[in-house]
């Protein structure tokens, strides 16, 4: 019996997740379609493989990927220059190009739809079956300065197509659950200004607070209020074939997340723990057909954290974290950002290297999950083979002072999309990333484009199966 | 005033004259050890590393080579004080080596590392270098206060380092200065950890070499006439306190803590002036001490009140004394039996001995008026109707240890929240603060600290800007703007405990805690801009900017309103708006009078307070008074005019009327019986600061009605000569007879319902008095009232309640003494009150 079938069969039982040793499914996923449906996803990852390492295959930073390689199309020489906003960090064009090829518009506007919501607009014309997340956006970042540093799914009007999940909590609750009498938009922003009035009853009452016994005391009554209020406003109605909640997420998120772009001090353990739980639940989604399209981020463009902790790849340690410690600096010029900048191609960049070796060892284990055995559909493949799956980045090796670098060659892998795009290649596409996106759209039958209406488009051959 | 002016002088010197927190003298003959001699527990005695690299010299301790002297532990009282004083004096009297030695060389270090301290006292070449942590600081003290170039000099020194509150940093060299800076921010964030060193550094590498003298550390900052003085005294060890004088400071700290009010708990009830039981009248300093065998100071099996007490035979009839409380008796006697006041305060017992700081959640009209100050709308009728009420106790509703929360409060502020922004034009609003409407980092975490600053009442720490950063990162996430965002930043403003809650971190108080704490007391808001501006000069630790502050608030409409305020808590008004007299007894009542009333009690009170700014006590006696037509004909008087109109009324030819205690929101508090065991304990209890024991268990308390023959005068002359009932009942209900006149609605009449007369004598005696009072109108109680000492007391410290709020505690008496004794010098009116509550350290500590 494969893992999905053990997934469907098994009601109330538990399954062998990883992360998920805890979480029972329901038998109520749907029994398995005759036909694949149409589904799309933009993975993200910030800072990017700068284009030099790319040119050493599943040898480098991509050596991850390599399982997955025959699922897999690789294209290297990908030009967002296009994208570029004078004036304007490029970390932030980048981000905003990704899945878009559009320069953005405005602080948290994209240029134009992403690849995901012009396929949902093409094939779904009438929306999507009952039950099904109409987007899902989700993600793990530490840098929160503008929206497409993190956010990944665009409306045509450049709006974010969702509202951004970013615990392992709210996609629970997303995927599995619904809150009482309120519209969901409007509560995620009440429970925004909510997380923070109880993280301030927290400071007054916990163990860093300045104040004396008597008012930490008062303090952490009122914490106490809170919380019930919080139980009590925004309490859920979980699905009744849901899988148990995921446990309540270690890492600091919301403003915390982002000390005024000073950055955060993190291990590995940690941030491999939130990674996978984030994974597990939106593969989850995909597996039982709760979600078709949307976006999952991991870390932001130009994200900010200082890493620490054991690094293994295989069983086989490969490395030891220590951005403070190694660049000798703490604040923002102690974070792994800085290795970006300090990238210099006939250098050895070994920190570079760990670290974008260490995100793609997370992205192939996300895609890993859509690619079990238990994951098979009807046409015998897997969803990872059947769904568009891109996986981008902002590129760049951080020197801001060339567009041209900073906007070409970033990397773009992708799915096969139910075999209409070629896979278990590498190829060198050097073509602009609205051309490759739009080839890619078109594969499906859309009619739409993204990018200027008077534009001609190039159909990049190459990439089509 | 006599009176008052020995027992703030006596509590004052309680004080005493600055000492030293640590003291090193240098005179150990030999081994590791240099002993604190400056008496304070725990001692913070220091042990040298390396002996060979030390002598011993007739004139101290010389450093020869590098070592360290440090602390066995962190020096925990030092670092408390300082931290809780915000205040600290160095002193050291040294010998430098040599005048190159640098980094700064550590001469007294208090500090982890060569990175992190709390302070340094160094030398950096030819300049001492001071480096001190604050919340401005860094955590190396860095930027550090130098002394003048070239001012080490190789020979004896005596240099100092002062830093005051107000961020006032100054180097002292041989009694001259020879530098100064401000060094702004608390002390708040020294770390508890670290130990006290001489010599250098805890990693070793920054030697000081060269004799010390004597080192001391002081939990203020000296003046500069001290920093003299202690210069001109030199380095020799001061005389100690001979056991004598320690004793004798002993016995007074005891009489005030402990023995006075254990007399006022135990004894005052049988042996006070009008009754001294046994010829024992205890309420007074020369009566107590008119028998030496009575209490004999310093010879306990002397004194026949120990052996009695000792014995359990006294108190008679009453709970004997505990252990510990005998325990302070014996050591009070065997002390010296130190007695500070000329009379006892009744009332000491019922005080806290400390006071207990609890956070100051805004009161429901405080957070309307917070509300309405910050954002300009007016939320008034929604939370009242979705706030609890706040409750009274100890006699106020803003007494903090009661203002607890609800889920109530909780979902109410949410909500209200939600209510006030949707009222606001957010842009505008944020358009005050920031021209930017951006949602980037920058522009929006500069918006998020502006108007934080001002809806907060004070500066945002870096982790509060990023939690409502975080909020306009999400809101935006989900496509909206600057406005939403704003709108949402607001709305969790108006959750945050800063918002809600007047947050004082322990230990010592800021700038702002102080803007916050002033303008809650004379305006029941926020502070306004100007304040704020004040708070972030660091002007507010100034009495003379304090006094120029409240001076101009006093000046606004809104200190008017919180007199009124204050007047309706302490005379518990709120009662007005429930007051519902049997219509069998009342037909004729108007529901609208219960509103007239407080209307009449809060256009009198603007009038005598601020109108004529005559003094509080004329409160009870002024010739005045505010009615409607309506209440007017309800007191019998004749008043013309609009129905609703108040008219004012001139009461000089008017005997039945004239201050508060003629006014129907104070007459209805006896309930439709006129009750005189009610009237009579407001007046002892809210005017006269007196207090009496609740009746004994099983006692029939139901109201005796009046009948043909039997006035409420006769029964209540029955109750004071009931031997269970009289002891007490004869303390405060003749303080009612004044009043029998008045009904239950405060409807003027001779005769009662039963054509019985009325009468109006009575007497007086005022606690702490030594005797009693007879009085035969009640113009002459309001009078007596007024004209008392002790009511006049009574109401400045009913007013620092309000203004603190909390129980006064027996710390706060040496305060409020002084307080009181400002304000009486200057006409005793309520700006004068609140002007000396507001510069005392009860306001600025």
């Amino acid at each position: 019996m494969n893992r999905r079938t053990l997934l469907r069969s098994l009601a109330g039982t538990t399954i062998g997740l990883p992360f998920f040793e805890e979480m029972s499914l329901a038998a109520t996923v749907k029994k398995p379609a005759s036909e694949i449906p149409m589904r799309a996803f933009n993975v993200f990852f910030g800072l990017g493989i700068p284009a030099p390492l790319q040119k050493e295959g599943f040898d480098g930073v991509m050596e991850p990927l390599k399982p997955l390689a025959d699922k897999l199309l690789i294209m290297r020489g990908v030009d967002h220059v296009r994208a570029d906003e004078s004036g304007i960090n490029a970390h932030f064009d980048g981000a905003s190009a990704a899945f878009t090829a559009t320069r953005p518009d405005g602080e948290a506007k994209s240029g134009g739809a992403s690849i995901d919501q012009l396929l949902l607009k093409e094939h779904y014309p009438n929306g999507q079956p009952k039950g099904i997340v109409p987007t899902l956006v989700a993600g793990t970042f530490f840098r929160r300065s503008r929206v497409s540093r993190y956010v990944h799914s665009y409306k045509e009007d450049g709006t974010v197509a969702a509202s951004m999940q970013e615990r392992p909590m709210d996609v629970f609750a997303r995927v599995f659950g619904r809150i009482q009498g309120v519209d969901e938009a409007s509560a995620r922003l009440k429970k925004s200004v909510l997380d923070s009035v109880l993280e301030q009853y927290q400071f007054y009452s916990g163990n860093r607070s300045p104040l004396g016994v008597e008012s930490k005391g008062r303090f952490k009554d009122h914490l106490d209020r809170v919380r019930e209020y919080e139980r009590r406003a925004f309490q859920f109605e979980v699905d009744q074939n849901a899988p148990d909640q995921p446990k309540p997420s270690e890492l600091p998120h919301g403003g915390k997340a982002d000390p005024g772009g000073q950055g955060i001090d993190i291990t590995l353990e940690e941030l491999t723990r939130e990674w996978h739980l984030m994974s597990e639940l939106y593969a989850l989604a995909i597996q039982t057909d709760r979600a078709r399209f949307g976006s999952l981020t991991f870390l932001a463009a130009g994200e900010r954290i200082r890493l620490k902790g054991d690094y293994f790849y295989n069983g086989e340690k490969r490395y030891t974290f220590d951005d403070p410690g190694q660049l000798r600096a703490s604040g923002d010029k102690g974070c792994s950002h800085e290795w970006w900048h300090k990238f210099r191609e006939d250098k050895k960049n070994e920190q570079l290297r760990m670290h974008a070796h260490m995100k793609m060892r997370e992205v192939a284990h996300f895609l890993s999950l859509l690619s079990a055995d238990d994951c098979r559909e009807a046409n015998g493949k897997t969803i990872l083979e059947n769904a568009m799956i891109t996986i981008s980045t902002e590129s760049g090796d951080g020197r801001h002072n060339d567009t041209k670098r900073e906007l070409s060659g970033v990397f773009h892998a992708v799915t096969g999309a139910g075999g209409r795009l070629k896979t278990g290649e590498i190829i060198d596409v050097n073509s602009e990333g609205l051309d490759v996106y739009n080839t890619m759209i078109k594969t499906t039958g859309a009619k739409s484009e993204l990018g200027p209406e008077k534009r001609d488009s190039k159909l990049v051959d190459k990439i089509i199966a | 005033m006599r009176l008052l002016l020995s027992i703030f002088l006596a509590s004052s010197s309680l004080r005493g004259a600055p000492q030293p927190v640590v003291l090193y003298q240098f005179d150990e003959k030999s081994g590791a050890k240099i002993v604190d001699q400056s008496g304070a527990k725990p001692a913070v005695n220091l042990v040298i590393s390396d002996l060979k690299a030390v002598k011993r010299e007739a004139s101290g301790l010389r450093v020869i080579k590098s070592t360290m002297i440090k602390s066995e532990r962190p020096p925990a009282r030092l670092i408390s004080a300082v931290k809780k004083s915000g205040e600290i004096t160095l002193s050291a009297w040294i010998t430098p080596a040599n005048g190159k030695q640098a980094g700064p060389a550590r001469i007294v270090s208090l500090s982890k590392d060569s990175t992190h301290r709390n302070f340094t006292l160094g030398q950096e070449g030819d300049k001492y270098d001071v480096r001190l942590r604050t919340t401005k600081n860094d955590k190396n003290g860095i930027p550090s206060l130098p002394s003048s170039g070239r001012s080490v000099k190789l020979e004896k020194t005596h240099v100092v380092y002062t830093r005051s509150r107000d961020g006032r940093a100054r180097v002292f060299l041989n009694g001259r200065k020879s530098g100064e800076k401000t060094v702004s921010g608390a002390t708040s964030n020294w770390d508890g950890g670290y130990l006290l060193a001489l010599g250098n550094e805890f990693t070793g590498d920054r030697p000081w070499l060269g004799e010390y003298h004597q080192v001391a550390i002081y939990d203020r900052a000296l003046s500069e006439s001290e920093v003299r003085g202690l210069f001109e005294s030199g380095h020799k060890p001061r005389p100690k306190a001979t056991p004598a004088e320690l004793a004798k400071r002993r016995s007074r700290e005891l009489f005030i803590a402990q023995i006075e009010p254990i007399f006022a708990r135990h004894c005052l009830e049988c042996h006070d002036a009008s009754t001294a039981e046994g010829d024992l009248d205890l309420s007074q300093r020369t009566t107590a001490f008119a028998d030496a065998k009575v209490i004999s100071a310093g010879h306990l099996k002397k004194s026949v009140l120990w052996d009695s007490v000792e014995s359990d035979e006294m108190p008679e009839k009453r709970d004997a004394l505990t252990s510990t409380e005998k325990k302070y008796l014996r050591e009070w006697i065997e002390t010296g039996a130190v007695w500070t006041s000329e009379t006892l305060d009744p009332s000491a017992h019922t005080l806290n001995s400390n006071a207990q700081n609890y956070p100051r959640r805004l009161t429901r009209s405080e957070y309307v008026e917070t509300v309405r100050v910050v954002t300009g709308v007016d939320i008034f009728e929604e939370a009242m109707e979705m706030l609890p009420p706040d409750l009274r106790a100890d006699g106020f509703t803003n007494t903090a240890y009661n203002l607890g929360v609800d889920f109530k409060h909780v979902e109410a502020h949410a909500r209200l929240a939600e209510l006030i922004v949707e009222r606001m034009d957010v842009g505008a609003f944020a358009k005050r603060f920031s021209r930017s409407r951006s949602v980037t980092q920058k522009p929006i975490r500069a918006l998020i600290e502006s108007m934080g600053h001002w809806v907060l009442r004070g500066p945002l720490s870096s982790q509060d800007v990023d939690l409502y950063q975080g909020i306009s990162t999400t809101v935006v996430a989900t496509g909206e703007g600057f406005d939403v965002a704003v709108g949402y930043i607001l709305q969790a403003m108006l959750q945050s405990p800063k918002f809600h809650y007047r947050i004082e971190p322990k230990g010592q108080i800021g700038s702002y805690e102080i803007a916050s704490r002033l303008s809650y007391l004379v305006w029941g808001g926020p502070p306004d801009g100007e304040l704020l501006e004040a708070a972030k000069r660091n002007q507010l630790y100034d009495s003379g900017q304090i006094k120029k502050q409240v001076e101009r608030m006093l000046r606004d409409p809104r200190a008017v309103t919180q007199s009124q305020i204050f007047i309706a808590e302490w005379l518990h008004l709120e009662r007005l708006d429930h007051l519902q007299p049997g219509k069998e007894k009342y037909p004729n009542w108007d529901p609208k009078l219960a509103h007239d009333m407080r209307r009449e009690t809060d256009a009198f009170v603007k009038h005598i307070l601020w109108e004529e700014k005559r003094p509080l006590s004329d409160l009870l006696n002024a010739q005045v008074t505010f009615v409607t037509p309506r209440l007017a004909k309800h007191y019998g008087l004749t008043v013309s005019g609009k129905e609703e109109e108040l008219k004012r009324v001139d009461l000089e030819k008017n005997p039945s009327r004239g201050g508060l205690l003629t006014q129907g929101s104070l007459l209805t508090m006896g309930g439709d019986d006129a009750s005189m065991v009610t009237r009579g304990l407001f007046v002892l209890h809210d005017l006269l600061r007196g207090s009496v024991k609740d009746p004994p268990p099983g006692t029939d308390t139901t109201p005796v009605p009046s009948a043909p023959g039997r006035s409420q005068r006769h029964v209540a002359e029955k109750r004071m000569k009931a031997e269970s009932c009289g002891g007490c009942h004869a303390k405060f209900e003749p303080l009612a007879f004044a009043l029998e006149r008045y009904d239950g609605t405060g409807h003027y009449s001779i005769v009662d319902g039963f054509k019985n007369d009325l009468r109006q004598d009575g007497e007086v005696f005022i606690p702490g008095a030594k005797k009693v009072v007879k009085y035969h109108t009640a113009p002459e109680l309001f009078d007596l009232l007024a004209a008392s000492q002790r009511v006049q007391e009574n109401i400045t410290w009913k007013l620092a309640q309000f203004a603190l709020g909390r129980p006064i505690a027996t710390s706060d008496r040496p305060h409020l003494y002084s307080v009181h004794l400002e304000s009486t010098k200057r006409g005793h009116t309520y700006q004068n009150v609140i002007t000396a509550l507001a510069t005392s350290p009860l306001i600025t500590q």
